[in-house]
C-alpha cells in the first residue's frame, strides 16, 4: 500500500532538515490547516520573504504618504498596504489627514479610476512579484494606449530567483511559490538546482502541500540537489509566455531593496523608457526616501528565518495585529501575523 | 498576496473573461492565455487569468504520491 504524505513527513527521523516556504500565502495556509503540529521535531518550516508587503521597505510607504499628502494624488493601493508603518506614518494615517486613498482588486482597476476621475491624478502602489507583477504592466501599456495622462505607479516590484540565490543557505530546501512559478514557470528551478539549491513548486490545498513536504522528505534522502514540481495542474516548465514578454516589454530588471535583506542586485523592476511618463517618482518629483522602521523591530531577522517571530521583544507586546509596529505583523501573510493569529510560539 | 482564485470561464468578449468562481461572477482579463474557451478552468489572480487549470487537485496529488512511492520524483513535471 502507498504511504500517504502525512505518514512520510511524520515518520521522518533523518538529519535535520530546514524547510522554507517562501510564499507568504503558504505561510498562512501551512498554520491555518494546523501542518506545523504534525512536523517531527526532526523538520523545521521557516517563513521565507514571500510576502511582498511584508519586504517592502518603510521608504516605500513615506513615498506614498508624500504623493498622497503633498502632490494631493488620489492613490490606489492593494490593501494590505494600508496599515504598513512607515517611518512617520501610514498610509491609514495619511487618510485620516485628509489623503485620497483608494483600495483596489486590481492594477486595472486603478486605470479605470484614472479614466473615471480625469480631473485627479491616480497613482497605483506597484508592489508584488512575478505573479502580479503582469497587471501592473497591462495596465500600464493600455494607459499608453489610451493616451491616459492623469495615471502612474509608484514601483517596488520585486522578482524571485535572485532571491533564492540570496537565500542559498538560510534552508536545506525549499517550498517555491505556486503562483510566482506559474508566471515565471519552472526552469529557473532547474537552474537553481545546479546551483545545489533544492526546493519543489507547492499547490495550496491541504493535500498539495503536505504531498510537497513529503517530496522534500523523500528527495533529501538522496543527498544530492533536486526539483520536482508538485504543482502540475497549474504550473508549467514553460510558465505563461504572454506574461513575461509583457514583462520584459514595459519593464526591466534593477536593484532593489528588501526589508531584512538590503539590496539585491538585479532583483527588483523598473519601467523601460518607452513608459517612462508613467513612473509617479519622477512625474511628482518624489524626493530620494530611505525610510527606517522601528528599531526594536525585528522583522529582517524574521524574514530570514533567523528568529521565529515570537523571539522579537515586541511580538505580542508593543507588536499586535490591532497596533502593528512591523510588516509582518501587518499583512495577512505575514510570519508574525500568522503566529500571533495561531497562537505558535 | 500572490492568492489566486480558481474559476469557470462562462464567456469571452474581446480579452475579457466573464468567470464564475463558487457561484460569484465578475469580469476579468483574458489577454494573457491564448485560445480561452467558455468551460475551461482558470487561476485568477488580481483580475487576471493567469493560468488554465488543467488536472483536479486529488488527481494531480495522487499521481505525486504514486511517483514519490516508485522513486521516481526527480522527475520535471
Amino acid at each position: 500500500m502507498t504511504e500517504t504524505a502525512r505518514e512520510i513527513i511524520e515518520s521522518y527521523r533523518g538529519r535535520p532538515l530546514r524547510i522554507m516556504e517562501v510564499c507568504g500565502t503558504h505561510t498562512h495556509e501551512i498554520f491555518r490547516l494546523g501542518i506545523r503540529k504534525i512536523l517531527p521535531e526532526k523538520i523545521t518550516l521557516i517563513s521565507g520573504p514571500g510576502c511582498p508587503v511584508c519586504v517592502t521597505p518603510a521608504g516605500f510607504i513615506d513615498e506614498a504618504v508624500f504623493l498622497a499628502l503633498e502632490k494631493k494624488v488620489l492613490l490606489c493601493t492593494f490593501g494590505d498596504l494600508i496599515r504598513v508603518p512607515g517611518t512617520q506614518k501610514s498610509l491609514a494615517k495619511a487618510r485620516e489627514e485628509g489623503g485620497e486613498i483608494r483600495t483596489v482588486y486590481s492594477p486595472l482597476d486603478a486605470l479605470e479610476t484614472a479614466e473615471k476621475n480625469p480631473g485627479k491624478n491616480v497613482v497605483f502602489l506597484s508592489v508584488g512579484f512575478e505573479t502580479t507583477v503582469p497587471g501592473t504592466c497591462l495596465a500600464v501599456r493600455k494607459a499608453l494606449e489610451r493616451k491616459i495622462t492623469n495615471f502612474s505607479i509608484l514601483g517596488a516590484n520585486k522578482t524571485m530567483p535572485n532571491a533564492y540565490a540570496a537565500l542559498k543557505g538560510s534552508a536545506d530546501a525549499f517550498l517555491y511559490p505556486g503562483h510566482v512559478s506559474v508566471i515565471t514557470g519552472t526552469k529557473i528551478y532547474e537552474e537553481l538546482r545546479e546551483q545545489g539549491v533544492s526546493g519543489v513548486v507547492a499547490g495550496f490545498t491541504a493535500e498539495e502541500i503536505l504531498s510537497s513536504l513529503a517530496a522534500i522528505v523523500r528527495l533529501s534522502g538522496k543527498k544530492e540537489p533536486f526539483f520536482l514540481n508538485c504543482y502540475p495542474r497549474v504550473v508549467t516548465r514553460e510558465g505563461n509566455p504572454a506574461a513575461m514578454a509583457l514583462i520584459r516589454e514595459v519593464m526591466q530588471p534593477c536593484d532593489a531593496r528588501w526589508r531584512g535583506l538590503g539590496v539585491i542586485p538585479g532583483s527588483g523592476l523598473e519601467l523601460r523608457e518607452k513608459y517612462i511618463s508613467f513612473d509617479a517618482r519622477k512625474r511628482f518629483s518624489v524626493p530620494e526616501m530611505t525610510g527606517e522602521g522601528n528599531k526594536g523591530c525585528q522583522c529582517g531577522r524574521v524574514l530570514k528565518g533567523e528568529i521565529k517571530p515570537c523571539e522579537c521583544p515586541l511580538f505580542g507586546k508593543a507588536c499586535t495585529p490591532l497596533k502593528p509596529v512591523g510588516a509582518c505583523m501587518v499583512s495577512n501573510e505575514g510570519a508574525c501575523s500568522a503566529f500571533y493569529q495561531y497562537g505558535e510560539n | 498576496m500572490c492568492v489566486g482564485l480558481s474559476a469557470r470561464v462562462v464567456s469571452i468578449d474581446k480579452g475579457t473573461a466573464l468567470i464564475d468562481a463558487s457561484g460569484v461572477k465578475r469580469k476579468v482579463s483574458a489577454e494573457l492565455l491564448e485560445d480561452l474557451e467558455p468551460g475551461d478552468y482558470v487561476m485568477v489572480h488580481a483580475g487576471i487569468a493567469i493560468a488554465r487549470i488543467t488536472e483536479d487537485a486529488e488527481k494531480e496529488t495522487d499521481k505525486i504520491m504514486e511517483a514519490l512511492h516508485d522513486g521516481n520524483g526527480t522527475g520535471d513535471h
